[in-house]
C-alpha cells in the first residue's frame, strides 16, 4: 500500500513576530502538524518572490510567508514591502496557472501562538487536500517564464 | 534560578491551581508558574502563598520533576543595601476596584473592568482571544463601556481627577472587539467628555464612529441591574435632554481610572517625597520629573496620569536628570567587556561542530536525538557531533569552548530551542573560543519539534533531522562578519531656541556635552514669549528669562540666531550641518541632532475674528488680563469659544491645551470680577489629569459651560457700533441661546507651516505626519525618537502640548542624544545590507523601499550603496533588488535558497 | 513645596537606583546604562513588563503591546 500524501509546507517566518508567535505555540504546547519547515528570516520584508517561486521549484506543495501585522514590524514598514511583493507573488502563480491557494501569507504576533498553530493547521490540511503540486516542467508558463 | 531552563515542567507537575493577576483574574495559574510566556527574565516562580508545600509541608511535586534541579525550598528573602546618586520613581498605577460603586454589580460576572476586557482580547489570555463573556462563554452581541468609573469622581472615591487614558482604551477596546467578533456586534460607550486629545486619537476616535459604527452615547449611567432569568445586564441612564432610558447588553466594561497604590504612598512616605493633588508625586510644571527631595525623580503615573508614550519620555527624562546630577561620575561603576581576539577561519573550509540538546526530556522525550546526532555526522562539511543533557548549561559551555580549539571546529549548530532565547548566549562562547559569533546557527528541534509534535515522535525526528540539515547547510555558506567602529562627534546641534530647544540644549550641555543652538528669529524664546502662565498658574515669563539667562552664560552652549539650516549631510555620530547666520554662511559637525522648531498659533477666519478688538485669543486674553486693560476691566460678560479650527475636517486633531487655556482664563476673569458672566462654548472639555480640578473650580465658581456640535457652530456677529452677538444652540434646551458679551475669546488651534517642517525634515531624513507635526519612530515606545538615528524630536514641533509636557520631551530627547553622545564609537556592521557594485544597475528600488534611509545613490557611478551605520538589516533591499546584487549578511541570497534547497529535499 | 534645589556633589556615586520594571522604569533603567551609568532595577513581581505587557493592543495605532 502506497503511503498517504505528506504535504511538504516551507514556511519563511519574520524573526520578530511570526517566529517568536511559533515558539509560543511550543512554550503553550499547542499540537500541530509536523510538514512544515522554517526558514528564520530577520522581517518579512527579506522574502523576495524569487525565494517563493524557488521553493516551488523544488518541490514545496505550500509556501506560508508569515510576518508581523501591519504597523507592528520591527523594521517599521518592511512588511508593506512584503504586502505588495506577497500580492504580486499570487498573481504570478495565479498566471502560471497554479493554484494560488498553495501560497499563504499571514500576519502574526508574537503574542499569536495559538493562530499560528491554527494557521499551520488550516493550512496543511488545504494543502493536503489540493494533493501533490504539479511538478514545475508541468506549468509551462512557470517553467519558461521564471 | 541560572539552573531553570524555562521548561515549564514545575508548572505543569504543580497541582495547585490559583487565580491568575496576570490575567486580571479571569484564568488560572499554577503555584509554580512564569508570570507570562514572554517574561523576561523567563525564569518559573513559586508562590509562597499558595504553594502547597509552604502551606501544608508536603507536595514538592515540581522539586522531584524539574530536570535540572533547580527549585530550592530553602531559598529565603534576602535584603541588599545598594549606594546609589539617584533614585528614578517608576512604580506605576493600581488600576480603580469598582467594588465601592454600589449600584454597578461589579459581582456580576459580566460586569468587568477594563483591563479584565484587555485580558479576553488578548490571544494569551484567558479565552486563547475569543471574545466570549465569563459566566456562560457566550460570545456577547451587545456590549457597554462605562466611562469615568474611578475618574472624575469624589463621591464614590476620592479620584477627583481624569485618568486620561480611559476614554482612549475604551475606544480602541469597542474598535478591536468588533474587529474580533465583526461588525454586527453592537458597542455603546457611555461618557460624559470625549477625551482624546493626543496625537491622532481624535482620528481614531472619528474612524470609530464613522466606520466603525462603534455608538457613542454622552451620560452618566446611573445604575447596572442583572436582567432576572438571563446573562444580561440592565444600564438606566438619562439622555442629554432629560429622558430616562434603559437599555439591556450582554457585557458591561468599566473604564475603571487609574490610580496610586497604598505601597506607593508607603514608599513615598519612607523616601520623604511629598505627596501632592490625588496622592500623586507633587511635582512642578517647570520641573516635571523632580521631586521634592534632590536626587528622586519620578516618571510614569505616579507623576500624574498618563498614557504611554508621555511615560516613556518622562523616563527619558528622569533618566537625562539623573545623567546630569552625576555627571561627574559617568562611566565610573559600568564595567567594559574585555577585548577578545579572532580567529581567521574565513580562507578554512567549513569544520561544522553540532550539538544535539536533550534538553532533559524536553526534547528527548519525544525526539530521537541519538538518530538526530547520527544523521548529523553524515551530514558534508560536519567535523564533530555530540549529545548534551542541556547544552546551555555552563559546564557545557565551557566543554564547547574546548572542543571547539581541540578539534579545530569553525562553524557551530547547536540543535535545541530557539535562536530568539538562547542565540546570544552561545555566540558568547564562540567569541570566548576565538570564533567570529556569525558563524552560528540554531535548529529549533525544542519549541518548533517536539513540543508542538508530543504524539508524532517519529515525524518530530524526521523534522529534527531537516531542521540540522537546513542549518548546518546554512552555517557552512556563512562567512565572519565584521562590526567596524566609526568615531562620534560629541556635541549636538538643537534646531528651535524655545522652551523644548533651550531645554534640551541646557540637557546636554550640563551633562558636558557642546551644543550648537539654532534659532530662526532675532531672540530666544519661541512661543514660551506668549505664554503667560502654567495651567496651575505659575507665572512663565521669570522661569523663561532664567532659562535664556542660563542658556546664553553656558560655556558649552552657542547660540545662533537668525539662524537656518541649509543643507544636512552624514549620519548618526557623523553629521555635517551648513547654516545661513544673518546671511553669512557656517559649518558644524555634530553627533545628534534634536528637531524643536515649534509650532504656531492659528489666526483664525471665523467668528469674526479680526473685525473688533474686542475679540481676542487666549494668549492675547493673557497679555490684556495681565495689563488691566480697559476692556477687560470694564467687561461684564466674556464668552469662550473652544476648537477654533481644531477638530475640523480639515485639521482633525484636538489642540490639547485650548480646553485648560479658556478655563484657566475664565477663571482669572472671574477673580477679577466674580459678577462677570462667563461662558465656555465647547464641544468636549479636555481638561485631562489634574487639570480637572480647574474645571471643577470654574464650576463652583459660576462659569456656565454650553455645549455645541460641530454641525451647530455658533454664529458671531459684529454690529456696526461694535457689540457682539455670539448665538449657539443649547444641548439641554434644545434651543438657541444669545449671549452680547463684551468680550469674545477664541481658542484657536495650534498648527504647523508645512514648508518649514518639511525643508527641515528633507534634509535630516525623517518624517512628518499629514498635519505637519514631526513623526516619531514609535508612537508608544520611542516618541522622542526618528527612525533615522541621531535625530530626535520634541516641544510643539512633534504635537501641540503643555509646558511641561515639552520640557519633559526635551529632557528626554536630550537622554536619547546623550545615548549616542556617551560612546566613544557606534558599532556598524553585523548582519547588515551590502551591494554588488558589479551587479547594481542603479534603479534606485532599494532607495526606494529602506525604511532607514540607509542607502545612497552614488550620482557619480551611477550605483547603490548601504551606510553600514544606519542599516538596520531588515533585508528588505535584498528583497527587492532586481538582480539580486544586494545580500543580507547572515541571510544572503545563498544561504536562503540553500535551507530552501535542504528542507525540500527530504 | 517642589523647588528642590540641585545640591551637584563633585564627587557622586555613578549608579542609580530605578524603582518599578514597567514601561517607564525599563525606559529609564536603559537610557541610564546607554549613557555610562550602573542601574539596578528593582521590580517586585517575577518579570519586568508591568501594566503594559497585560494589554492587547495600544491606541491609536492598534499596535500590539507585546
Ligand atoms: S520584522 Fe516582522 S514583518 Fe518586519
Amino acid at each position: 500500500m502506497q503511503n498517504p500524501f505528506e504535504p511538504k509546507i516551507l514556511a519563511f517566518l519574520c524573526n520578530w513576530c511570526s517566529y517568536a508567535g511559533a515558539d509560543l505555540a511550543g512554550v503553550s504546547r499547542l499540537q500541530y502538524p509536523p510538514n512544515i519547515r522554517v526558514v528564520r528570516v530577520m522581517c518579512s520584508g527579506t522574502v523576495s518572490p524569487h525565494h517563493v517561486i524557488h521553493a516551488f521549484q523544488r518541490g514545496a506543495d505550500g509556501v506560508l510567508v508569515a510576518g508581523c501585522h501591519i504597523g507592528d514590524c520591527h523594521y517599521l514598514k518592511g512588511n508593506y514591502m512584503t504586502l505588495k511583493r506577497m500580492k504580486f507573488v499570487q498573481e504570478l502563480i495565479r498566471f502560471a496557472g497554479y493554484n494560488p491557494e498553495r501560497f499563504r501569507l499571514e500576519w502574526i504576533s508574537s503574542a499569536e501562538g495559538v493562530k499560528f498553530a491554527e494557521v499551520v493547521r488550516d493550512f496543511t490540511e488545504k494543502v493536503r487536500s489540493l494533493g501533490p503540486a504539479p511538478s514545475f516542467e508541468a506549468s509551462p508558463r512557470l517553467a519558461m517564464g521564471l | 534560578m541560572d539552573k531553570c531552563i524555562a521548561c515549564g515542567t514545575c508548572a505543569e507537575k504543580c497541582p495547585r491551581k490559583v487565580t491568575d493577576e496576570y490575567n486580571a483574574g479571569l484564568g488560572k495559574r499554577k503555584a509554580a508558574y512564569v508570570k507570562f510566556p514572554q517574561a523576561v527574565p523567563l525564569k518559573y516562580v513559586i508562590d509562597k502563598d499558595h504553594c502547597i508545600y509552604f502551606e501544608k509541608g508536603k507536595c514538592r511535586a515540581c522539586e522531584k520533576f524539574c530536570p535540572t534541579q533547580a527549585v530550592n525550598f530553602d531559598d529565603q528573602d534576602r535584603e541588599f543595601t545598594l549606594e546609589v546618586g539617584s533614585v528614578i520613581l517608576a512604580p506605576g498605577f493600581e488600576p480603580f476596584d469598582p467594588g465601592v460603586y454600589d449600584t454597578y454589580s461589579y459581582s456580576h460576572p459580566n460586569v468587568i473592568t477594563s483591563m479584565e476586557f484587555e485580558r479576553i482580547l488578548s490571544s494569551s489570555g484567558p479565552f486563547e482571544g475569543h471574545l466570549v463573556r465569563p459566566s456562560d462563554h457566550q460570545e456577547p452581541k451587545k456590549i457597554a463601556w462605562l466611562q469615568c468609573v474611578g475618574s472624575r469622581d469624589i463621591h464614590h472615591c476620592d479620584n477627583g481627577y481624569c485618568s486620561g487614558v480611559c476614554c482612549m482604551y475604551a475606544i480602541k477596546e469597542a474598535a478591536i472587539a468588533k474587529e474580533h467578533a465583526g461588525a454586527d456586534l453592537n458597542t455603546a460607550i457611555f461618557f460624559m467628555d470625549m477625551r482624546t486629545p493626543g496625537k491622532d486619537f481624535d482620528k481614531y476616535y472619528e474612524r470609530a464612529k464613522a466606520e466603525k459604527g462603534v455608538r457613542f452615547i454622552r451620560s452618566r449611567v446611573h445604575s447596572i441591574e442583572p436582567l432576572p432569568g438571563t446573562d444580561d445586564l440592565a444600564i438606566q441612564y438619562v439622555t442629554e435632554d432629560g429622558r430616562i432610558t434603559e437599555e439591556v447588553f450582554n457585557l458591561v466594561v468599566l473604564s475603571v481610572g487609574l490610580q496610586i497604590s497604598k505601597d506607593t504612598l508607603e514608599l513615598a512616605e519612607k523616601l520623604g517625597v511629598e505627596i501632592g493633588d490625588g496622592r500623586f508625586a507633587a511635582t512642578s510644571p517647570f520641573q516635571p520629573v523632580q521631586t521634592s527631595r534632590t536626587g528622586i525623580y519620578v516618571c510614569g503615573v505616579f507623576q500624574s496620569p498618563k498614557d504611554i508614550p508621555l511615560s516613556v519620555m518622562e523616563a527619558s527624562a528622569a533618566a537625562a536628570e539623573s545623567a546630569t546630577l552625576l555627571a561627574p561620575a559617568r562611566n565610573s561603576l559600568t564595567r567594559k567587556p574585555p577585548e577578545l581576539s579572532e580567529k581567521d577561519v574565513a580562507a578554512q573550509e567549513p569544520r561544522v561542530g553540532v550539538f544535539v540538546c536533550h534538553c532533559g526530556v524536553n526534547i528527548a522525550g519525544v525526539v530521537d536525538v541519538e538518530a538526530v546526532a547520527d544523521y548529523a555526522e553524515t551530514l558534508p562539511g560536519v567535523a564533530y557531533v555530540e549529545r548534551n543533557l542541556f547544552t546551555c548549561a555552563q559546564d557545557t559551555q565551557d566543554k564547547m569552548k574546548q572542543i571547539i580549539e581541540e578539534h579545530n571546529l569553525n562553524r557551530i549548530v547547536v540543535a535545541a530551542c530557539s535562536p530568539r532565547t538562547h542565540e546570544a548566549l552561545f555566540q558568547e562562547t564562540l567569541k570566548q573560543a576565538g570564533l567570529n559569533k556569525y558563524l552560528f546557527e540554531m535548529a529549533n528541534i525544542r519549541n518548533q519539534g517536539s513540543w508542538v509534535h508530543m504524539n508524532e515522535p517519529e515525524a518530530a525526528t524526521e523534522k529534527a533531522k531537516d531542521l540540522v540539515r537546513m542549518a548546518v547547510a546554512k552555517v557552512a555558506l556563512q562567512q565572519p562578519l565584521g562590526e567596524m567602529q566609526l568615531g562620534v562627534t560629541k556635541s549636538a546641534l538643537v534646531v528651535g531656541g524655545g522652551i523644548a530647544g533651550m531645554t534640551a540644549a541646557l540637557t546636554l550641555a550640563d551633562q558636558g556635552y557642546p551644543v550648537t543652538l539654532v534659532e530662526r528669529k532675532d531672540v530666544l524664546g519661541g512661543h514660551g514669549r506668549k505664554l503667560y502662565s502654567t495651567w496651575d498658574g505659575q507665572p512663565v515669563a521669570p522661569f523663561l528669562d532664567e532659562l535664556i539667562k542660563r542658556v546664553e552664560a553656558h560655556p558649552e552652549i552657542t547660540v545662533l540666531t537668525k539662524a537656518r539650516i541649509t543643507d544636512v549631510q552624514g549620519f548618526v555620530g557623523n553629521f555635517h550641518t551648513v547654516l545661513d547666520v544673518d546671511g553669512q554662511r557656517r559649518e558644524v559637525d555634530h553627533g545628534v541632532a534634536v528637531i524643536a522648531v515649534g509650532a504656531h498659533s492659528l489666526k483664525p477666519d471665523e467668528y469674526g475674528y479680526g473685525k473688533s478688538d474686542r475679540i481676542f485669543l487666549n494668549l492675547d486674553l493673557d497679555q490684556a488680563i495681565g495689563e488691566r486693560d480697559e476692556r477687560i476691566v470694564t467687561a461684564r460678560s466674556a464668552v469662550f469659544i473652544q476648537c477654533v479650527g481644531s477638530r475640523e475636517p480639515d485639521r482633525p486633531y484636538c489642540s490639547r491645551v485650548c480646553c485648560s487655556h479658556s478655563i484657566e482664563n475664565a477663571l482669572r476673569l472671574k477673580k477679577l470680577n466674580p459678577d462677570m458672566d462667563v461662558y465656555v462654548l465647547y464641544r468636549d472639555i479636555r481638561t485631562f489629569g489634574l487639570r480637572e480640578n480647574l474645571y471643577k473650580e470654574a464650576r463652583a465658581r459660576g462659569v456656565l459651560f454650553i455645549r455645541f456640535d460641530l454641525e451647530n457652530k455658533p454664529v458671531v456677529q459684529v454690529a456696526s457700533d461694535g457689540t457682539l452677538k455670539v448665538t449657539v444652540k443649547d444641548h439641554v434646551l434644545q434651543r438657541p441661546v444669545v449671549l452680547t458679551p463684551d468680550i469674545l475669546t477664541l481658542a484657536g488651534a495650534i498648527v504647523m507651516r508645512e514648508s518649514e517642517a518639511d525643508e527641515l525634515a528633507k534634509m535630516f531624513k525623517v518624517p512628518v505626519n499629514a498635519e505637519g507635526f514631526f513623526l516619531e519612530a514609535h508612537a508608544k515606545l520611542r516618541p522622542v525618537d526618528f527612525a533615522t538615528d541621531g535625530v530626535f524630536v520634541a516641544g510643539l514641533a512633534h504635537y501641540p502640548k503643555p509646558t511641561e509636557e515639552c520640557i519633559a520631551q526635551a529632557k528626554a530627547a536630550a537622554s536619547r542624544a546623550a545615548t549616542v553622545l556617551a560612546k566613544d564609537s557606534i558599532t556598524a556592521g553585523g548582519v547588515v545590507a551590502v551591494v554588488n557594485k558589479d551587479l547594481c544597475c542603479g534603479c534606485q528600488g532599494c532607495v526606494q523601499c529602506c525604511p532607514f534611509g540607509a542607502i545612497d545613490y552614488l550620482e557619480r557611478e551611477g550605483k547603490c550603496e548601504v551606510n553600514q551605520a544606519l542599516c538596520k538589516g531588515c533585508g528588505t533591499c535584498a528583497a527587492t533588488c532586481p538582480s539580486e546584487a544586494i545580500t543580507l549578511l547572515g541571510f544572503s541570497h545563498l544561504q536562503l535558497y540553500a535551507q530552501i534547497d535542504e528542507a525540500l529535499s527530504a | 513645596m517642589v523647588n528642590a534645589t540641585r545640591t551637584a556633589s563633585s564627587n557622586p556615586i555613578g549608579s542609580v537606583l530605578v524603582v518599578g520594571g514597567g514601561i517607564a522604569g525599563v525606559q529609564a533603567a536603559l537610557d541610564l546604562a546607554d549613557t555610562g551609568y550602573f542601574v539596578h532595577l528593582i521590580e517586585k513581581t517575577s518579570a519586568i513588563g508591568g501594566a503594559m505587557s497585560m494589554l492587547d493592543k495600544t491606541f491609536p495605532t492598534d499596535d500590539c503591546a507585546m
